[in-house]
């Protein structure tokens, strides 16, 4: 088991709420401001995008490289990020 | 490519790669298929003018219809192969493509539809070139999927109808090796009830088997894998036909029939038997599985833990009746002399000759 960022505990610690896009483990400043751009600004919303494709990864993964350029272990930070709150939290 | 052709009848990609080769800028991806006709038109309808000018209306219409259905275009467009792109599809349609190759989708909305596209894209793909190139080696994988899947749910009948399926390519010798494997196999279905270690064994020697058929198959070699002592007569007669070389080493007194096959008294060969097999997989010397090792450690403790059960009674017995009778003052005075006594003996034991300390328990 890879071990975790401090990022990625403190999101999947408590719900999201109105936390920014580059809360999300694996989205820092570059890769959140293209989200933002995009119109995913906050972390909802690509949680949204998420759940709209079923938390699937590959999906996931592809959706992500495609909306803001992430490499692939942004995209795998970002999708077990979210992946851990969905399980505690939704 | 045809030199002159209705922009509506062309597929999206098609349009996309017109578009670009006349260097016109791309709308959106998640533009419909009117917008690149339109474009199409404009841009190209410049080097066509006559042609195109009076069918606009036309076409626009017929544009607006093909985006709802793939049929159509497929019909018209010889260009369009047996897949139709995508691009092409409406949501349903490209759900259901998908769904054929075994995706279940979820909701195809403006995010997810190129995603959606992709995922299809790719598996077309890969259905069309796994088709023709490796056919061979996929059915050879569902028949050793299926066949380690019998091995799980032990159903004999399943390895017959592999086995029948397997008879057209492989030949006859490995034919009836097969039904050693598979007869051991029913007979492991019944043994593997009494004891999991014959199952692990008659499994991974039908796992081997399946693998060393792979082997020869691709090396034209015969086996000579046994299976273990389940069904000692048949296995030596196979092994023999074609594994000479070996068998001579083995068995260096027999003669050598006129045939050329060996007879000799059956005696478990396990050497023989696991040398083919054991560079996959060596076996530990004691040849315990972890299952027995767990047990007889619980078994250690086990003894031991009957052992402190009794000592727990017997001192909660003690310490009972020790508060049975405590209301009796002389037995406190009793005890209270004991615990005295119990502080004198640990002086006394560790500093020897120290009379201050008794004469003090003494006062007390």
């Amino acid at each position: 088991m890879s071990s975790t960022s401090q990022k990625h505990k403190d999101f999947v610690a408590e719900p999201m709420g109105e936390k920014p896009v580059m809360a999300l483990a694996g989205i820092g400043e570059v890769l959140g401001k293209r989200l933002e751009e995009k119109g995913f600004d906050k972390a909802y919303v690509v949680l949204g995008q998420f759940l709209v494709l079923k938390k699937d990864e590959e999906l996931f993964r592809d959706w992500l490289k495609d909306t803001c350029g992430a490499n692939a272990k942004q995209q795998g930070d970002c999708y077990g990020c979210l992946k851990e709150w969905c399980d505690a939290f939704l | 490519m045809p030199f002159v052709e209705d922009p509506a009848h062309l597929s999206i990609a098609r349009l996309k790669s017109d578009l670009l080769a006349h260097n016109v800028a791309l709308p959106p991806a998640a533009s419909k298929k009117e917008v690149y006709v339109e474009l199409h038109l404009k841009n190209i309808d410049q080097k066509n003018a006559a042609e195109f000018s009076s069918d606009d209306e036309e076409e626009t219409r017929e544009a607006a219809r093909e985006s709802s259905g793939f049929e159509h275009s497929r019909d018209k467009d010889p260009e369009v192969t047996q897949m139709p792109d995508p691009s092409d599809l409406t949501d349903e349609y490209l759900r259901e493509a998908l769904l054929k190759h075994g995706v279940k989708a979820g909701p195809i909305v403006a995010s997810t539809r190129t995603l959606y596209e992709n995922k299809l894209r790719k598996l077309l793909l890969h259905s069309n070139g796994d088709d023709e190139l490796y056919s061979d080696s996929e059915e050879e994988q569902e028949k050793r999927d299926d066949i380690e899947s019998v091995l799980e749910e032990q159903k004999p009948e399943e390895a017959k109808k592999i086995k029948g399926e397997n008879d057209k390519t492989f030949s006859i010798t490995q034919m009836v090796q097969e039904m050693e494997s598979r007869g051991s196999l029913s007979d492991c279905t019944v043994k593997e009830l009494n004891s999991s270690r014959v199952g692990e064994h008659c499994s991974r020697s039908y796992r081997f088997a399946m693998n060393d058929l792979d082997k020869s198959r691709s090396t034209d070699q015969s086996l000579y894998h046994t299976p273990k002592d389940v069904h000692p007569p048949r296995g030596m007669k196979l092994p023999q036909e074609s594994g000479k070389p070996i068998l001579k080493d083995l068995f260096p007194d027999t003669k050598p029939t006129t045939t050329g096959i060996y007879v000799t008294p059956r005696r478990p060969i396990k050497g023989a038997a696991q040398r083919p097999v054991q560079y996959s997989y060596s076996y530990p010397d004691t040849l315990v599985s972890p299952v027995t090792l767990e047990r007889r450690e619980v078994e250690r403790r086990l003894v031991s833990i009957h052992i402190q059960i009794l000592f727990f009674f017997f001192v909660a017995c003690i310490l009972f009746y020790i508060y049975v009778n405590v209301q009796d003052s002389t037995v406190l005075a009793l005890l209270d002399s004991f615990s005295h006594c119990f502080d004198k003996e640990g002086w006394a034991f560790l500093q020897p000759g120290t009379e201050g300390t008794q004469a003090v328990c003494k006062q007390d």
